[in-house]
């Protein structure tokens, strides 16, 4: 396990006040903020943020990360582990992380301050249902056209028998609804935190996206891909056979078709209720005047065509 | 081998007010209130009973949004809907970027 220097994720110096800290998260919550953020990164970075801003801004927790680090020399990524009653003399109110944020720190935040007397141990006698988890899942846009079964791996926290709570991985196979699309959540009843007393088990609730598709781009229901013509099929029409997400069309190409017409095939987008529509954006792809015969059709086409596709520029 | 579960979409079932709440840990008057100030549901549901409101997976992400914000930068519920509503928006410009392969790089 390695040692999290929270005062250099968060960029503040170890003797930085309350406010110092207040105003470093904020400056890098909206500089990572994984929704706006063009940094590759950002959805990594903002979780760091956040659980050193968990630690940092709890002056119990921040005591005792304090008092841990104190002359033993642990820096930022080095191997470590927590020496014995390290936090001897400290109370954790978990205040600022529960169970279900857990999953996004790590396994060094999990090791000090998911053991303590947390929520776990504050309502092991009370009747409670178990908290809600929500995590993000990557499909592949095929995924939605076959509604198939996916293997999820998660980092659930668990309670063990004396009420802590622990981070333990969990996979599930899920079947996914066939017509499911970005943006759309599912839930998985009974899979989120467990129940305290005989109370029943949170839900696992999925934010769906999809992996990015090397031929296709996908907005809401609809899909949109290119599709390359030849020039005598832009010109003469023609039918071609294409593959798409569920299988084969045929296409017929309008005559006098140029670059950049959309053809739309309706309904066969995201099959939802209703379904999407998949929108080809034609690319005419000229034949390479690379032989002596291409340049010939060339040399005829440019007598034989009165054509000046620069008439709208007035030349 | 675990068993295959099955996963039922928000749309599809929808989820009152009180499943909204308990899944995003705030209270319900958190989320009457933000519907009073127009940033969750449309202009009629303010004047229904609370009990018929029924959320979707929209709504879902941009309470999440609204709590992040809120909390994040301690501000008001309309600062934090605003924020949002720009979310939505950036995110809604990308996707058509992409879809319109302007950005290729």
């Amino acid at each position: 396990m390695e040692f999290k220097d929270y005062y250099k994720t968060l960029g503040v110096p170890r003797d930085a006040t309350a406010e110092d800290i207040k105003k470093a998260f904020r400056r890098l919550a909206r500089k990572y903020h994984p929704d706006v953020s063009k940094e590759t990164d950002a959805e990594q970075r903002m979780k760091e943020i956040n659980e050193a801003n968990a630690v940092l801004s709890d002056p119990e927790k921040r005591a005792a990360y304090d008092q841990l680090g104190q002359g033993r020399g642990f820096q930022a990524g080095s191997d470590f582990q927590p020496p014995p009653g390290w936090d001897a003399g400290f109370e954790f109110s978990g205040q600022g992380f529960n169970g279900a944020q857990a999953a996004d720190f790590s396994d060094f935040f999990s090791e000090l301050f998911g053991r303590q007397t947390g929520s776990g141990t504050r309502h092991a006698h009370h009747r409670m249902r178990g908290e809600d988890h929500h995590a993000k899942i990557m499909l592949d846009l095929e995924d939605t056209y076959q509604g198939t079964s996916r293997s999820l791996t998660l980092r659930m926290p668990k309670l063990d028998s004396q009420g802590r709570t622990l981070l333990t991985e969990h996979t599930l196979n899920v079947r996914i609804p066939k017509g499911v699309h970005a943006g759309q959540v599912i839930r998985l009843a009974g899979q989120g935190g467990p129940g305290m007393a005989g109370e029943a088990a949170g839900d696992l609730f999925l934010e769906v996206q999809f992996n990015p598709h090397t031929r296709y781009r996908i907005e809401k229901k609809d899909i949109h891909a290119a599709l390359p013509i030849a020039p005598w099929e832009a010109a003469l029409g023609a039918t071609v056979k294409i593959p798409v997400p569920d299988g084969w069309v045929e296409v017929r190409i309008p005559e006098n078709s140029q670059s950049g017409r959309k053809l739309r095939l309706k309904g066969r987008g995201i099959p939802a209720t209703p379904p999407g529509d998949l929108y080809l954006i034609l690319e005419v792809v000229l034949p390479p005047a690379t032989t002596q015969k291409a340049r010939e059709f060339y040399q005829t086409m440019a007598q034989e065509l009165a054509f000046n596709p620069r008439q709208h520029l007035g030349v | 081998m675990t068993h295959e579960i099955d996963a039922i979409l928000i749309d599809d079932a929808m989820l009152s007010l009180d499943e909204l709440a308990r899944s995003c840990q705030v209270t319900r008057e958190w989320v009457i209130e933000r519907v009073q100030c127009g940033l969750l549901l449309n202009e009629e549901s303010i004047h229904a009973d609370p009990a018929t409101w029924i959320f979707d997976s929209h709504c879902f992400i941009r309470v999440k949004r609204i709590i992040a914000v809120e909390k994040d930068f301690e501000c008001n519920p309309e600062l934090a809907g605003l924020v949002t509503d720009l979310i939505e928006e950036i995110e809604f410009l990308r996707t058509r970027l992409l879809a319109a392969q302007l950005n290729k790089d």
